[in-house]
């Protein structure tokens, strides 16, 4: 997996061009683990 | 934490400011990235305009937060973490979740902003040269890290926010009261 994406300016020099959108599964990824774990304290405190 | 008991919570007008940039913060986020994950269509336009309404948004929300508003009411202090203690109008889950998600905004905001240089308006033509390539890609990465963690925050927020023991704060943010 890669954290940034570059490309080449004008003068053939290595530049930033942004993050990887390999990150996005990884940010949903956080979402849902974040949600799924409440849910799951949730139901283990109900009991 | 406190729930809203009555009284008006949330004036008419902080309920609009939110709507709006949900609305707004939702729009962004699925013309960013519905095009990356294979669905494509014309975003960019539809992009930057939703991006202007989110600065003026946010410039209206710094502003009154700033002159209108208690701004005690946002600050994280110890009585926050005095647990049995009263806390004020929000908790510190909710302060907490404002100034993350806030942080997030405010980075795509500014760098949204900068980017604007780089399409064509009514209002002015587009000047991609106006930073160095190497700058434009540190403006990038961190519009690009924003929007990664807003992703990740509003899935959050949403979720909390349906919850059947959160359902007064979400009313209160509809109707004002609860």
């Amino acid at each position: 997996m890669h954290f940034l994406r570059f490309t080449h300016n004008v003068w053939g020099q290595e530049v930033m061009e942004g993050i990887s959108w390999d990150l996005l599964p990884v940010a949903i990824g956080i979402g849902l683990a974040v949600i799924v774990g409440h849910a799951l304290y949730r139901v283990v405190r109900k009991k | 934490m406190s729930a809203p008991s009555g009284g008006i919570r949330h004036a008419g007008i902080d309920r609009l400011f939110h709507w709006v940039t949900a609305a707004a913060v939702l729009i962004l986020l699925c013309t960013a990235f519905l095009p990356i994950a294979g669905l494509h269509f014309s975003w960019v336009g539809i992009h930057w305009i939703t991006g202007i309404v989110l600065i003026v948004a946010v410039a209206f929300h710094l502003l009154r937060s700033l002159f209108w508003q208690s701004l005690r009411s946002m600050w994280i202090g110890s009585g926050d973490f005095r647990s049995g203690a009263p806390s004020g109008k929000y908790s510190l889950a909710q302060k907490l979740m404002h100034h993350v998600l806030g942080l997030a905004v405010l980075t795509a905001v500014v760098t949204g902003a900068l980017m604007l240089a780089k399409v064509d308006t009514p209002w002015w033509h587009r000047n991609p040269y106006w930073l160095s390539a190497g700058t434009w890609g540190v403006v990038y990465v961190l519009h690009g890290l924003a929007a990664l963690a807003a992703v990740t925050l509003v899935m959050i927020h949403i979720y909390f926010s349906l919850l059947p023991e959160k359902r007064a704060f979400l009313r209160a943010m509809l109707r004002g009261h609860e």
